[in-house]
């Protein structure tokens, strides 16, 4: 903007006056000053000199805002000789001038008159607060006295400014009593603490620190740099000093950091090898430039990444800049990056760095060698190795040496899982551990298992658990006494356990039937007696079976009045003859018992007592699984009738007895029941449907992976869902990849859509209506190897196993054409058999071979002696 | 997350560093304010004041298979010592 143009007509100054107040607002005191003085020039009154003296005062202003303390100041000392009135209203101006040029004595020399009034104070002291820079120049500033307060202040603030900017500083050096909060000097020592705790790395305090000082006060300056170097971020929006600090005091690390994210790229991608081992070069080098302290770490896991990937070693560690540090965490990182590789070998490996790295750890002193520590080493350990496939393990535990150097089994302790648990046992004695073993030794053999869960119950003896397991072991064995007597210990220990409770009742029961089929009826009445005396077996159906125990022990007794009397017990009990007899029926097949128990024909029945059999043949099995009942069986023709009547009555039936009569179809091969109780189930819906698709999963004939995985996936879901562990269990052993790999799994909003589709699909399958198809929800992989095909029920003809021995392209030209038939039957047809007889024989060779038999096995039977006379042909077909 | 990184303390920390952390990281998130941060806080805790969790915690960590740019989240820039003048020449400006 040009200056006041001398034609401006100045008659009337009032839009002059407010052009230049205008430009002195707007910050423009350089042309309001110029336009001031040729406004003045012409004017020369009162009022433009008063306008001349503001534009002055703006210019000054502003001048010192520029950083131009000595401008300013030369400014002031000019108007103050040109207008000597005016003395007094550029004060203000003036002494903060001189205070910024360094010449305090003006500004601080009225401090020393005790009249001075509290408005000229607060106004030295504003502008002490706000324009002084230089502590030095106040600390010496002779114009107060020497033990003044604001000197002494000054003194300490700039020594403590100066210790704080050059290295540590303590405490005391911060704790500066001399600055009052009162002080106009009070923010330095904000500052001086907030850069201390910056360079401490104490960045929230120091953060604290500046949000307290005055914005307006002179360390508020500093405010803007310190925070870019507590945020690490850019220095946009800085001025050239503060990124000239900033540059000074911090390191960047932006290379750094590209350099890495470079390095992880070039991993990710699986780059060639070369520019793996360049970037690694560029990031090591840089770590020791910005991050020294993070060099030694950066190298470890490289190496552990570069080993995983099978980068050359030699290569790799010269990249690195020489050796990584081996030490407990680098066995740590390469023991672990070991056992979460896809690639089951690399699991010995990871137990040999394990043990590295409980050597090393020993040696740093990380923890004790008889700590928990080393214990859950030990375990971790074990559970490593529980991943290598039987056959690989005892392969590398039967090669007796390591690293190509013979070893002792004991050296190489770390192979085997019986020596790893046994040392985290015996170093600490906790129950975890040992159940832990027992899992373990469960999965090896019932001796294994049995012998640490005696261990266990020698070590730790008020553990139930073990005493539960031999006592499951020795019932299994009909080792009844050993049994009760780990069940009598275990009642000593946790009568109210629910297994224990259980079991007494259990046992005793399948003791009783124990001894009906030894023929030793005394004893099994013996058994009897206990059981009625336990307060449990009053309860629910449970005394209806001890009167058919006892029914069978008088039969086996010879007692028939006895027995008469039993069954009529049982018959009231029940409120049903043919319940009773059912249950009869059962009982007596699980005791073995020799005299036929008699049921009336379900053809004799009527109507009613047909549709009834559901019913009761839900509670006769359901009595037989309270007690555990092995081997409890129903005739076969009333299961029939169950079967053809479930349809009907399966509304009147509740949840647990749709489920007894599914395990009842389950158990005794049919399927159909099973599947008929499995949709009753689904269509109740509730907690029990996963339950109920699991049933259908089991029950699902052969040959329709797909649908039974998504069964047994939609079951295992719902079972989570539901909270449902053992029917989740279950399925997850239905799904389990035996070869390791991922199981198929759903969503809950797919299993919920398995539910949908199986009621929509009523019918039991078969091989022409296979139900509703799951490839689009569950993409399973089935393996199509001959013993998985067989054990799915695929595999209907012998040649079916041939199928992996040839190539895609030869199983083409496999199939048994007529022409393959005939020349098969040409080359083996003796010479002098007739052609009529030739024709009928290759007729029954055809036939035969397209119903499964082998090639040589239609030949030997065509043949008998062969074309030549010889025997049957052995091996696989050559083509 | 890791427990050591849910407190923001190391693999080797002691037992009153993890116990400070935990303090710090409740003043963060209060129950009251931050029911399910809190209850992860607490796990965490939990899980390290647990000699044999903390252990299998350290043993189970695949931190070394994060993005190397990682290892600058927790790590400090160095800040050099550089005299009181650089400073000054900042306090001089407005």
């Amino acid at each position: 903007m040009s200056p006041l143009p001398a034609s401006l007509p100045h008659e009337n100054g009032q839009p002059v006056e407010n052009s230049v107040r205008q430009l002195i607002a707007n910050g423009k005191s350089k042309i309001a000053l110029e336009n001031a003085k040729q406004f003045h020039k012409t004017q020369q009154s009162a009022a433009s000199e008063s306008l001349l003296l503001d534009a002055y005062q703006a210019r000054i202003q502003a001048l010192l805002d520029q950083n131009l303390a000595g401008e300013a100041k030369a400014l002031v000392d000019l108007v103050r000789e040109r207008f000597p009135a005016a003395k007094m209203r550029l004060e203000t101006v003036g002494v903060a001038a001189a205070a910024r040029a360094g010449d305090l004595a003006e500004l601080l020399r009225p401090l020393n008159d005790a009249e001075l009034s509290p408005e000229r104070r607060a106004a030295i002291e504003q502008i002490i607060q706000t324009q002084v820079t230089d502590l030095n120049a106040l600390s010496r500033c002779a114009a107060l006295p020497a033990e003044h307060s604001l000197r002494q202040a000054a003194a300490a603030l700039d020594r403590a400014f100066h210790a704080v900017t050059s290295g540590p500083v303590t405490e005391e050096q911060m704790a500066l009593p001399e600055v009052s909060h009162r002080s106009p000097l009070a923010g330095w020592k904000l500052l001086i603490r907030a850069i201390a705790c910056l360079y401490r790395g104490e960045d929230a305090q120091c953060r604290d620190f500046l949000a307290t000082i005055k914005p307006e006060s002179v360390p508020a300056r500093l405010v803007p740099a310190m925070r870019e170097m507590l945020e690490e971020k850019g220095t946009t929006g800085l001025k050239p000093v503060e990124r000239a600090l900033l540059s000074q005091v911090t390191v960047n690390c932006a290379d750094l950091r590209s350099a890495l994210e470079n390095l992880d790229r070039a991993f990710a991608e699986e780059d060639d090898d070369a520019r793996i081992l360049k970037a690694v070069n560029v990031a090591v080098r840089e770590c020791k430039r910005s991050a020294p302290e993070q060099v030694a770490l950066l190298k470890q896991i490289v190496m552990v990444r570069g080993v995983a990937m099978a980068l050359d070693h030699k290569r790799l560690t010269a990249a690195l800049d020489g050796a990584v540090r081996e030490d407990a965490a680098f066995f740590r990182m390469s023991a672990r990056a070991m056992e979460i590789s896809d690639d089951q070998e690399d699991l010995v490996e990871a137990c040999f760095l394990w043990d590295e790295f409980r050597r090393q750890a020993l040696r740093e002193g990380l923890f004790p060698a008889s700590g928990v520590e080393m214990a859950e080493l030990y375990l971790h350990m074990a559970d490593v190795l529980s991943g290598i496939p039987a056959n690989w393990l005892k392969h590398v535990q039967e090669a007796r040496e390591w690293g190509g150097k013979p070893a002792s089994a004991e050296e190489r302790y770390f192979l085997f899982p019986e020596k790893l648990y046994a040392r985290a046992c015996v170093i600490d004695q906790q129950a975890d551990a040992f159940s832990r073993w027992l899992r373990w030794a469960t999965s090896q053999s019932v001796t294994k298992a049995e012998n640490v869960a005696r261990e266990w119950q020698r070590i730790r003896p008020q553990d139930i658990e073990p005493l539960l397991y031999l006592m499951k072991e020795a019932e299994k064995r009909n080792a009844f006494p050993s049994a009760l007597s780990y069940l009598e210990k275990a009642e000593r220990i946790d009568a109210v356990h629910s297994v224990v409770r259980s079991a007494r009742l259990r046992l005793l029961a399948a003791a009783a039937l124990r001894h009906l089929q030894q023929k030793k009826p005394h004893l099994a009445m013996e058994k009897i007696a206990l059981l009625a005396a336990l307060p449990q077996s009053q309860q629910g159906d449970r005394p209806a079976l001890l009167a058919g125990l006892r029914a069978l022990t008088y039969a086996s007794s010879r007692d028939q009045a006895g027995a008469t009397a039993a069954q009529k017990e049982m018959e009231r009990l029940l409120g049903s003859d043919l319940s009773a007899r059912l249950l009869l029926f059962g009982i007596a097949a699980a005791a073995k018992h020799s005299d036929p128990i008699l049921l009336p024909e379900t053809k004799s029945l009527n109507r009613e007592q047909r549709a009834a059999i559901p019913a009761l043949i839900a509670r006769v099995v359901a009595i037989s699984q309270d007690l555990g009942i092995q081997k409890f069986e129903v005739p076969t023709l009333y299961l029939k009738e169950a079967e053809a009547q479930f349809a009907s009555t399966s509304a009147s039936l509740k949840v647990e007895q749709i489920r007894a009569l599914g395990q009842l179809g389950l158990l005794t091969e049919h399927p159909k029941l099973a599947w008929a109780a499995s949709e009753a189930g689904l269509k109740r819906g509730g907690p029990a449907e996963a339950y109920f698709l699991l049933l259908r999963a089991q029950a699902t004939p052969p040959g329709l992976e797909v649908r039974r995985m998504a069964l047994a996936a939609a079951a295992a879901e719902l079972g989570r869902f539901h909270r449902d562990t053992d029917t989740v269990d279950e399925a997850v052993e239905i799904l389990r990849n035996p070869f390791g790999g991922d199981s198929p799994s759903l969503t809950l909003e797919k299993a919920r859509e398995v539910v949908r589709r199986e009621l929509a699909s009523a019918a039991f399958p078969g091989p022409f209506k296979p139900g509703p198809d799951y490839r689009d929800l569950l993409p399973v992989k089935v393996c199509q190897c001959a013993d998985c095909r067989r054990e799915r029920g695929e595999i209907s003809g012998p040649f079916d196993d041939y199928d992996e021995e040839f190539d895609e392209e030869a199983d083409d030209d496999f199939e048994f054409s007529e022409d393959e038939m005939r020349r098969i039957f040409n080359e083996n047809m003796p010479k002098d058999i007739p052609p009529a007889t030739a024709k009928l024989l290759f007729e029954v060779m055809k036939e035969t071979l397209l119903s499964g038999a082998s090639p040589d096995e239609v030949m030997a039977r065509v043949f008998p002696g062969g074309p030549n006379g010889g025997g049957k042909k052995k091996g696989r077909r050559n083509r | 997350m890791t427990a050591n990184e849910r407190l923001g303390v190391s693999t080797n920390a002691s037992e009153e560093e993890i116990r400070a952390a935990y303090l710090s990281k409740v003043k963060e998130f209060p129950p009251d304010r931050s029911p399910v941060e809190f209850e992860a806080v607490r796990d965490a805790y939990e899980t390290l004041c647990d000699p044999r969790k903390r252990f299998q915690a350290m043993l189970l960590s695949s931190a070394f298979s994060a993005p190397l740019v990682s290892l600058l989240s927790g790590h400090k820039a160095r800040r050099n010592f550089v005299g009181p003048q650089p400073w000054r020449e900042v306090l001089k400006t407005k």
